[in-house]
């Protein structure tokens, strides 16, 4: 940890003056809410309605997990055992996630398995990062869009429902945008991993605010095996 | 036993006397006067009922670190323990008010670590730890206020506090680990209430056991300019305790330091999900 925050202590600084000059801020739409994924996502589609180009050794493992899962067997996906899913398979399940937005952190924090997730506004992509199961996290605002750009993937978890893999060297693209009523979250997000894509793709997601919504706390480990959400 | 317990609580001289439920001591803070705080339950002299120590906890942020905010109001950022114990009774060493059916369960769970086979635990199973335990970690915990809400993200097994300001606790009230917490400003205090917990976790890491009607009292009130946040926590249960009681703590505002991802499901592979024995 000590490398990682000596190598992201510079930045405060800097951040700080960037925030005290943004009076800007005030014309940021506010995420903050819960929020649940519209429909239910099984194996991920690329915008224009296709499936992302796997390199071979790709292939292979995904065909692995899809033989696996057509015979019930399940334990090649890590949150079957509790362990955090990776991304952008969390922003793809049906479990609602609540956004708490600030000035210089957005914080994502999710019904399952209480999962917290932080994206550290107006700093650079460390270059190297340990792995972590939900990587690392930097965000800014385009305009009114909010762009999350992460990297640091552990290798273990899957990029969809369906058991898609994923290299450490997958880096992830999210653009999230509030529609002007407030009530919905349009994300698009871009995938690139070339030792498991023949080429980056891109994927999209829309989510509806719950109003109201409180979530409640959600415990994986006190959850039956055959009870915990999966997708 | 129970001569034993109360002649070292004379010995200690940290008898608590409440007259009444809803009326708390006042807390300790170190302990009094030349007397070194217990190191065996009662301050017996048992070796097999040996307490863990105390850890140090966290310093104040290096030189150089942005000062903490002293806004009384602004809680956010990442507070860090600094005295963490395993025990979490009114004083250091002193176990909390526990009747005597739940001191001798105590006893059993300090005599089963001291044998090296402690008996399992919500955190063992990776599941949150129940309060006021959660409060007392050696890792971080990051604040973050929003309207109507105030969030305490603990690194420690990814547990989460949502804190309600705008609403009274729900009836009737779901039981879970961490309970339902609701909060109000009492002056620059922040009083967080904390009912509807379940039955499953302990007051603190020794093994003091807390009822579901235990119902837990923060008060959390910044010092010396927004470097240390004090927390004052009450702990009432009419199961399991003789009294209410309290006690003090302090965290370091440490802006150095982000919060990592703290997985406790990757080492629960071997984990009991009934029974006793963890370990050998």
């Amino acid at each position: 940890m000590s490398a990682l925050v000596k190598a992201l202590y510079g930045v405060f600084s800097a951040t700080a003056l960037a925030l005290a000059a943004g009076a800007a801020q005030a014309a940021l739409p506010d995420l903050t809410g819960v929020w649940l994924i519209e429909g239910h996502v099984g194996a991920v589609k690329t915008v224009d309605g296709g499936t992302p180009a796997l390199t071979a050794a790709a292939k292979k493992v995904y065909e692995e997990h899809r033989r696996a899962a057509a015979h019930g067997d399940y334990s090649f996906d890590g949150v079957t055992h509790c362990l955090p899913p990776g991304l952008p398979r969390l922003m793809l399940m049906h479990e609602p996630f609540e956004i708490l937005q600030r000035d210089k952190i957005i914080y994502f924090v999710h019904q399952l398995n209480r999962l917290p997730r932080r994206a550290y506004l107006n700093e650079a992509l460390p270059t190297d990062v340990d792995p972590h199961y939900l990587g690392y996290s930097v965000a800014h605002w385009d305009g009114s869009t909010l762009v999350i750009e992460s990297a640091g993937f552990d290798d273990s978890t899957l990029l969809d429902n369906a058991g898609l893999p994923h290299s450490e060297d997958l880096h992830l693209t999210e653009r999230y945008q509030l529609s002007a009523d407030g009530k919905h979250l349009h994300l698009n997000y871009t995938v690139d991993d070339a030792k498991t894509f023949t080429k980056p793709w891109s994927g999209q997601a829309d989510y509806t605010r719950q109003v109201g919504y409180e979530v409640p706390e959600e415990v994986c480990a006190a959850t039956p095996a055959d009870k915990r959400p999966r997708s | 036993m129970r001569t034993l317990k109360r002649a070292s609580f004379a010995i200690a001289g940290l008898a608590v006397t409440v007259a009444a439920w809803g009326q708390v001591p006042p807390p300790a803070s170190a302990p009094s006067g030349a007397a070194p705080a217990p190191t065996t339950l009662h301050n017996s002299g048992d070796p097999t009922l040996a307490l863990t120590p105390g850890l140090r906890g966290a310093t104040a942020a290096p030189k150089g670190a942005p000062p903490g905010n002293p806004d009384p109001h602004n809680l956010e950022g990442v507070w860090w323990m600094s005295g963490y114990q395993y025990m979490l009774g009114p004083d250091v060493g002193v176990p909390p008010p526990l009747k005597p059916e739940y001191m001798a369960i105590l006893e059993r769970r300090i005599r089963a670590k001291n044998r090296g086979t402690p008996e399992a635990d919500a955190s063992t199973q990776c599941l949150p730890h129940g309060m006021p335990r959660v409060m007392e970690s050696p890792y971080p915990i990051e604040i973050v206020q929003t309207p109507g809400r105030i969030t305490f993200l603990h690194e420690v097994a990814h547990n989460v506090r949502r804190i309600y300001l705008d609403r009274p606790h729900p009836a009737p009230l779901t039981q879970t680990f961490l309970g339902d917490s609701i909060a109000h400003w009492e002056g620059d205090t922040l009083v967080v209430d904390t009912v509807g917990l379940n039955d499953k976790t302990f007051i603190d890491d020794e093994g003091s056991s807390h009822s579901d009607q235990e119902h837990v009292i923060e008060r959390y009130t910044k010092v010396d300019n927004g470097s240390t946040l004090q927390l004052i926590v009450t702990v009432e249960d009419p199961v399991t305790l003789e009294h209410p009681y309290s006690y003090r703590r302090v965290f370091r505002w440490r802006p150095d330091v982000r919060p990592q991802e703290y997985v406790c499901e990757e080492n629960n592979r071997n984990a009991p999900v009934e029974g006793v024995t963890v370990a050998k």
